[in-house]
């Protein structure tokens, strides 16, 4: 590999982009708008969620109980007199999570005799499985912060046990829904972005003549690869950046972690988003073909990264299958660090995978570039 | 021995059940035009693309500038140039800029490159073309810029496929100028063609048809064995016609004078002309057998012959 070659190409590559006043607009209003539509009008912040309420055991610190949750505006309670009544809300969509409080809750609670934890089950609706989730996660938190009040005056502190929350999942227990869409957002629009540009891009090459005249200059497959994607790569960068300082300041969402991890975390994962551009566009013999497949593969981006859609709620396989794209595990590192403020030793597991995703989309890139039919 | 600067021995290529291009062997000798004729789909440019190393031939061997292509197809790239049908300028850059680019591949810049790009611009008519954007640039232009940007690093071997289609005739014959000063300073050039009358340019010529070669010789050879040569109508009375009748093939009486063929224009045929002309003012016009004649026996007789 040559740097004055490949110099050449990012060159041309840059100015091609940038002289295209349609890609520019694109680079800039998409992913703005995108997270300003995410993080105000998507937003999956609980408020005025209906709850259903079966409450079985009806004592004081079951009623206080319900009384907390509802106190802050979150849930808006709705009582039903058996369990089957409340399942059959829940599927009828009059309330969005249901909420059952077995017999002896008191009992278990106040730490009074020699029984099991204090028990109580969320049901979700899965129509707003991530409302859901946050409301689930919203009451645990609740109660986390409130056990003390549920335990009984002078009780011994070693008998009080916490109260068990059995529920299918736990997603975003801070419930702000903002940070949560916002660091899903930089998933989905790069991931989106970048292969939509990328595809177009070759193809259109393709199309005009010029990529079967770059083939038979001396430029190697890695230069005409690493010219295409890295100022590509460099401009969504920038677009990080910019989305970053937006999600800051207009919507007050700032990275919990280090804003510099993620934005080079989000540089490198650029480059292995571009990467798979290149293979549609490489694997497409015309323009409107590559964009089917870009958009074939934004469906399955939104529906199983877990940009909307807690991954934990999905069936097994569809658990497995979520897990074979990119933006999954860059979106789990987004929300870590946006959300969690982790940093590299934390996220080394899914950093790992995503460099791993990386090479592998890479070298299969290179190999359809340099591929003689 | 021989001078052969591209080789292709038992070239062939398929695509699934289909046979593009079947056991082919050709070789080019240096420093001449080699017309590449077949009708659309017959298998040109899949040659061409095996040829410079864009397609994986299915069986065959092939060299070019000594280098054996299908196993070193990059280390080809700096003995050739390449002109595609749809000529490669990038649009949104300006022609110079697509000069810089295309240049930079191949590591000339700087000096280097003002003063080899200065001497193309002059040659192909360029320079006041250099500031204008790809897409805005005539045809003709194009064109011509096409073929400078795969001069520019002075390649021993040009492959132009089909590089005057869509050209007007004015800047057709003006590109051919060009494509004959690139051979007359021993740059060997590699032509696909379906204009057949532009055979004429050319040195050697190759027809192929449904992948097999099938005709291999200069024009004139081509000419000699699938025409009946020259057609020469002189205005001349029997006594003179006596002169040169005996040499032809066939005549025939026309108004005024007498039609002759003549598969070759020996120095003897043309010795005996002179004779007519200068001793006793005999008119004569000679004709050559068009080469869509040529190309049609050509393709009736490999035909029958399958």
């Amino acid at each position: 590999m040559k740097w004055r070659r490949l110099r050449t190409l990012m060159r041309r590559e840059a100015l091609a982009t940038f002289r295209s006043p349609f890609t520019v607009s694109v680079l800039i209003s998409v992913p703005l708008a995108a997270l300003l539509i995410f993080g105000f009008v998507l937003s999956t912040e609980v408020k005025g969620l209906a709850l259903g309420v079966f409450d079985a055991d009806n004592s004081s610190a079951s009623r206080r109980l319900v009384a907390e949750l509802v106190a802050k505006e979150t849930f808006i309670e709705k009582r039903y007199d058996t369990r089957g009544d409340l399942q059959l809300a829940l599927v009828a969509g009059e309330i969005s999570v249901g909420l059952v409080i077995p017999p002896g809750f008191d009992r278990d609670a106040s730490g009074r005799g020699n029984t099991s934890p204090p028990q109580i089950q969320i049901l979700y609706d899965g129509a707003e499985a991530p409302l859901a989730g946050n409301a689930e996660g919203f009451i645990r938190s609740l109660i986390a912060r409130n056990v003390e009040v549920h335990r009984a005056p002078g009780a011994d502190n070693s008998a009080s046990r916490p109260i068990s929350v059995v529920t299918r999942a736990l997603f975003n227990p801070t419930l702000d829904g903002k940070p949560f869409m916002v660091a899903g957002t930089f998933g989905f629009v790069l991931s989106f972005l970048t292969v939509l540009l990328t595809a177009v891009s070759i193809v259109n090459e393709k199309i005009t003549g010029t990529f079967e005249q770059l083939q038979v200059t001396p430029a190697s497959g890695l230069e005409i690869l690493l010219g295409k994607i890295l100022p590509l790569g460099a401009i969504f960068t920038l677009d990080v950046v910019l989305m970053v300082l937006v999600a800051g300041f207009v919507l007050d969402v700032w990275p919990a972690g280090s804003a510099i991890f993620f934005v080079a975390v989000s540089a490198f994962y650029v480059q292995v988003s571009l990467a798979l551009g290149v293979i549609i566009s490489a694997t497409s013999a015309t323009a409107a073909e590559a964009v089917q497949k870009s958009v074939m593969f934004s469906i399955p981006l939104v529906q199983l990264s877990g940009f909307l859609f807690p991954i934990r709620n999905m069936p097994t396989l569809v658990q497995w299958i979520a897990e074979i794209f990119p933006a999954t595990h860059y979106i789990r590192v987004t929300r870590a660090i946006y959300m969690r403020g982790d940093g590299p030793v934390a996220l080394a597991p899914e950093l790992g995978l995503l460099i791993l995703f990386g090479v592998s989309l890479m070298v299969f890139a290179l190999t359809r570039i340099e591929a003689r039919a | 021995m021989s001078t052969a600067i591209i080789r292709a021995v038992g070239l062939t290529k398929r695509f699934g059940d289909f046979t593009a291009v079947d056991d082919l062997t050709i070789e080019v000798e240096a420093g001449t035009i080699f017309a590449f004729l077949g009708a659309n789909g017959s298998g040109k440019s899949t040659t061409i693309r095996m040829l410079i190393g864009l397609l994986q031939p299915t069986g065959g061997s092939i060299e070019v500038d000594g280098i054996d292509v299908i196993h070193h197809a990059r280390r080809v790239r700096d003995h050739i140039g390449y002109m595609g049908q749809k000529v490669s300028l990038y649009q949104g850059l300006s022609l110079r800029e697509n000069v810089e680019f295309y240049a930079g591949l191949h590591g000339l810049e700087g000096q280097a490159l003002t003063s080899r790009w200065s001497e193309l611009s002059e040659r192909f008519e360029l320079r006041q073309a250099e500031t204008e954007k790809a897409e805005d640039l005539p045809a003709g232009i194009r064109q011509r810029a096409g073929l400078a940007l795969s001069t520019l690093h002075q390649p021993r071997v040009l492959f132009l496929d089909e590089p005057t289609a869509g050209v007007d005739i004015r800047n057709r014959g003006l590109f051919w100028e060009l494509i004959q000063e690139e051979a007359d300073s021993e740059v060997t050039v590699f032509v696909t063609t379906h204009f057949l009358e532009e055979v004429d340019y050319c040195d050697h010529v190759a027809f192929i048809d449904a992948g097999r070669l099938i005709a291999d010789a200069s024009p004139a050879e081509l000419r000699q064995r699938y025409s009946e040569g020259y057609q020469v109508d002189l205005e001349a009375g029997p006594d003179d016609s006596a002169i040169i009748e005996p040499l032809a093939a066939r005549t025939e009486q026309i108004d005024g004078g007498v039609r002759a063929w003549f598969p070759s224009l020996t120095p003897e045929v043309l010795g005996r002309l002179e004779v007519l002309s200068r001793e006793r003012g005999v008119r004569a016009s000679i004709t050559q057998a068009p080469m869509t004649h040529v190309f049609r026996q050509l393709l009736m007789q490999a035909r029958e012959a399958s």
